[in-house]
């Protein structure tokens, strides 16, 4: 085709390619700092220490055999939903014909539920 | 008359240059994780670390003993043991691989249900000379057993579960 000029063609390829690139890497350095948010945020919001803390208390107690004055069980409740809006639940009973001792404990603060039954024969 | 044959040569070099610029740049700052918005990595690992020291002074020294560490600094509660348990929970807290220390401060309060029934609390330990200002703190907590009233507290005498805060911050 006469007077069709295409000299630039090989500029007018490397620009495209050019901004294709920038535009991807762009799109990867955003996903990085989502990534690094969520994972930290739903780490802070599960309440694992404080199950673990709840839990080796109410079997220290049961070691010591305090586990049947309910002013301890009540102090217990009555600080977890004033400090960490939980709501804790810990019941025990006997089971004499298998003899095992049944400890019950329930933790709640909204987000994460948790339930044991914790066994022990003697 | 100004030449401009290089036109389209100048332009091709200065993109190219910004390309490499760029592409550096963006590979850099993409390998380091931590960016301004989740400063919330460094609190995971703050919480973490605090729980496992209290963890560990909440452990008692053998099975049949009657109070671990912690239960022992709370319940005689004078200035001896308030140092013990300052030099305890900073040596778990500020140890490094390096052998000098960290530079972690903290302060602890304690949560009790008072004789009218209603929550109350006590401050059990500060940083001499040094209070929290407007670090980025984190709050770890633990369940301590009392047998009765720690001499130099408002809490009444009788066996009752109390809640030990500890604010941790970095100075």
């Amino acid at each position: 085709m006469a007077g069709l000029n295409d000299d630039a063609q090989w500029i007018v390829l490397m620009g495209f390619v050019v901004s294709t690139i920038i535009f991807i890497l762009a799109l990867i350095v955003s996903q990085s700092a989502l990534v690094g948010q969520t994972t930290s945020e739903s780490v802070l919001e599960f309440s694992k220490t404080d199950i673990q803390d709840l839990r080796s208390e109410v079997i220290f107690l049961k070691e010591k055999g305090h586990l049947d004055e309910l002013d301890l069980i009540y102090d217990l409740q009555n600080l977890s939903m004033g400090r960490k809006t939980a709501v804790v639940e810990v019941d025990n009973w006997t089971d004499v014909v298998s003899r095992t001792d049944f400890v019950y404990i329930h933790f709640n603060d909204g987000t994460t539920s948790y339930s044991e039954t914790y066994e022990e024969y003697y | 008359m100004v030449n401009d044959s290089g036109q389209l040569y100048t332009i091709e070099g200065i993109s190219a240059g910004l390309l490499m610029i760029v592409t550096a740049y963006l590979v850099v700052s993409s390998t380091t994780v931590l960016t301004p918005q989740d400063v919330h990595i460094t609190d995971v690992q703050l919480e973490q670390l605090g729980n496992d020291a209290l963890a560990m002074m909440d452990t008692r020294n053998t099975y049949t003993g009657p109070r671990s560490p912690l239960q022992d600094y709370v319940f005689y509660d004078d200035s001896t043991n308030k140092s013990n348990f300052e030099q305890q929970f900073l040596l778990y807290c500020n140890s490094t691989p390096f052998g000098r220390m960290d530079d972690l401060r903290f302060n602890a309060t304690i949560h009790y249900i008072n004789n009218a029934n209603e929550q109350s609390f006590y401050t059990y330990y500060e940083p001499p000379g040094y209070d929290y200002y407007r670090e980025n703190a984190v709050k770890v907590s633990r369940w301590i057993y009392l047998e009765g009233k720690p001499p130099n507290s408002p809490v009444e005498d009788k066996p009752q579960i109390v809640l030990m805060e500890v604010l941790l911050w970095r100075a």
